[in-house]
């Protein structure tokens, strides 16, 4: 592993690594990203491996400019005007893929994420290396937002270190938010991740799975970690029975570093999970007849310790929330079932 | 032995007397329909109504076991897991109890008592069982499958990640417009149901390694299911509680199934409490999973002993006070998120 400053020669040295095969980890003007060459198989393995993820999870591919992408995705008239409109910038955009890159890289369902990034080193890089490189942020699955070269290299293992052969250290980032990411493949255009640029009038993303909905509460969980230990942050999630109020909870638990099982707290009312450091209290209203009952549970005094709190069936209890305003970042999340069984539609927003 | 036990971990004020594993006394004040009355739970009042009925479920337990408290040998109470301002009240009772009649004090597990409740009255001496056993508590607030190394050590082999059964059951119910908790009746409606109406998926069906319950996608689909079929008329509510019963107790049994096949120890026996475990056809279910593992499955022996109750307390606090596991009055505290396997 080598670290190198970002200056002109980084751009060949990143070259000469990422045509060996190497994992090479540069800054953007969102995240430090990783990259490798996304038509190499042996290194998609590795990133795989890097990443801690299973195999199957695709990963977004950078690209030089919308000549380039056509190389590898369709694009439709929808996806150009995107292109026309956005990039280069924080935005991933998702279309048909051509099936040219190493196996892995594309969706199960042959779909494929292109980034422009607004950012000159690794324009040049992938320029110079005259393929794509792969386009995901640096850090291994549900840990830290990398805006530091310490953030990724403090929360990974010595094993982790040794599969990565450059990394290029800019220094630290502004805290930028990572790529809003779109699909251009459905009917209507939806929104995967919402980052700074905002197609919708307010946040409003769609989940496929499971464990789509808990990565988002992962990314939203990310936004607002900055809070944690100054304000009580609470999550007041709302929607109908079987919508995945538990599961956005065990993600926003997963993000935190909390490795005990998240479940329902419908029956007990309450659960309690700690990282150590930090502690998450798990409500369920359901259950509650009054709005007050929540006072009763010691409400008030996890906003006065500025914990974090997730209360499903937050309608039932908005009026308590709501005497919180002030004091409490209070982000509410509303998911509701999409056109398909397993879609979610996710939309929130916050009071503070 | 004679020991008095308590436990408030939820919606129940309980208190019993036993002796050993005999039950002399066994009062459970149930909250459930002051609760009813209201459409939900107040924890506020559950509370206030644990603190107004303890005094008189703890007098009458002992007075019905014909005894005083100077006759006992030791208070035992349930710390955990539960809701934590209900807890409280049993804690403090048994603290005072303790300290003013100078007896012995025994913490217990509220699942443990649950495992260990098929052992209350029973005819078969606990020595008869041999370890490791396994252990099934199928309630509104647990789903959980344990490996009992013996008496007092056991191991969490699985456990649900979402919802519990009872959980599961009630929250059908009241899709269906049979109320909360409904689980109970939605049994009653169960029966003579057409189980070829629906179909509904099996949890993780194939992929029994995994060793989990989850019922929250079989909540959902139902609740989509359940959606699709309003208007509802009675056959139809016979047909989908029928249905999502069988898928819940289908998905029970293959992971049950899978754990006693996959072990390397051959469990004689499986002990079964909680809740659920009064439901006739899963009764019938797992009997049958006993006959066909070659495995021999005990439940309790009255429907009293698998809802919540202090019986079952007293029963597991035997065992514990037989190894000497007694605690301080200063250092007995609640612990809402306890596990079994601390």
């Amino acid at each position: 592993m080598r670290i190198i400053k970002n200056s002109d020669r980084a751009v060949d040295a990143a070259v000469r690594a990422l045509k060996s095969g190497g994992l090479v980890i540069y800054p953007t003007e969102t995240l430090y990203g990783i990259g490798v060459d996304a038509t190499n198989p042996k290194a998609i393995k590795k990133l795989t491996k890097y990443k801690n993820r299973p195999f199957g999870k695709p990963y977004s591919i950078v690209v030089t400019d919308q000549k380039m992408a056509e190389e590898y995705v369709e694009l439709n008239s929808v996806a150009k005007n995107v292109y026309r409109e956005f990039l280069p910038g924080p935005l991933t955009v998702i279309s048909k893929g051509k099936h040219k890159l190493a196996k892995g890289v594309e969706s199960e369902n042959g779909t494929l994420g292109i980034r422009i990034p607004d950012y000159k080193l690794v324009i040049e890089t992938v320029r110079k290396l005259g393929k794509p490189i792969t386009a995901t942020s640096a850090n291994a699955s549900y840990k830290k937002r990398p805006y530091a070269i310490a953030d990724i290299l403090n929360n990974i293992s010595n094993k982790q270190k040794m599969l990565i052969d450059l990394i290029i250290d800019a220094g630290d980032l502004p805290h930028n938010e990572p790529s809003t990411v779109i699909d251009t493949t459905l009917d209507d255009l939806v929104t995967l991740r919402q980052g700074e640029i905002i197609l919708a009038d307010k946040n409003d993303v769609l989940s496929r799975s499971e464990e789509n909905t808990e990565n988002l509460a992962k990314e939203i969980w990310q936004k607002y970690e900055i809070h944690s230990g100054k304000r009580a942050i609470i999550f007041a999630l709302q929607g109908e029975m079987g919508t995945g109020k538990t599961i956005f909870t065990k993600g926003l638990a997963r993000a935190m570093g909390i490795t005990e099982l998240v479940t329902s707290p419908t029956f007990t009312l309450e659960n309690e999970y700690s990282t150590g450091r930090e502690k998450l209290f798990h409500f369920d209203a359901w259950r509650f007849e009054k709005s007050e009952e929540l006072r009763f549970l010691g409400f008030k005094d996890l906003i006065k310790d500025k914990s974090v709190v997730s209360i499903e069936w937050a309608e039932k209890v908005s009026d308590t929330i709501h005497e919180f305003d002030d004091e409490a970042v209070i982000i509410w999340v509303r998911i509701e079932f999409g056109k398909v069984d397993s879609e979610r539609r996710i939309t929130w927003g916050i009071t503070q | 032995m004679k020991i008095l036990s308590i436990d408030t971990s939820c919606d129940e004020t309980a208190a019993a007397v036993t002796e050993d594993t005999n039950i002399l006394s066994n009062i459970v004040w149930s909250q459930a329909s002051a609760h009813t009355k209201y459409g939900g739970i107040m924890p506020s009042l559950a509370k206030r109504m644990h603190e107004e009925r303890i005094d008189w479920v703890i007098h009458k337990a002992v007075k019905n076991a014909e005894l005083t408290i100077d006759h006992l040998d030791a208070i035992a109470v349930t710390v955990g897991p539960g809701l934590s301002i209900a807890l409280g009240v049993g804690v403090d009772a048994a603290r005072s109890l303790a300290i003013n009649y100078d007896k012995k004090l025994i913490a217990v597990n509220h699942l443990e008592g649950h495992v260990l409740s098929p052992l209350a009255n029973s005819k078969a001496p606990a020595s008869d069982i041999n370890f490791p056993s396994l252990g099934l508590v199928v309630s509104g607030g647990n789903t959980l499958l344990v490996k009992i190394n013996k008496i007092g050590s056991y191991e969490i082999v699985a456990q649900t990640t979402d919802d519990a059964l009872g959980e599961a059951l009630d929250k059908a119910a009241r899709m269906l417009g049979l109320g909360y908790p409904g689980g109970a009746i939605l049994e009653k409606f169960a029966r003579g149901g057409n189980l070829e109406a629906y179909r509904l998926p099996i949890p993780i069906v194939g992929q029994e390694e995994r060793k989990i319950f989850t019922y929250s996608g079989l909540k959902t689909s139902f609740s989509r299911l359940v959606e699709s079929e309003k208007p509802l008329t009675k056959e139809k509510i016979i047909n989908l509680a029928s249905c999502f019963q069988d898928v819940a107790f289908t998905h029970l049994i293959r992971i049950t199934s899978f754990v006693i096949l996959d072990s390397k120890f051959h469990f004689q026996s499986l002990l079964v409490g909680g809740g659920v475990s009064a439901n006739l056809e899963l009764r019938k279910r797992l009997r049958k999973l006993g006959k066909y593992t070659g495995i021999n499955v005990l439940f309790p022996y009255s429907k009293k002993l698998t809802g919540d109750n202090a019986a079952m307390i007293g029963v597991a606090a035997y065992f514990k006070a037989l190894r000497g596991e007694f605690i301080d009055v200063d250092k007995i505290d609640r612990k809402p998120s306890a596990k079994i396997s601390d």
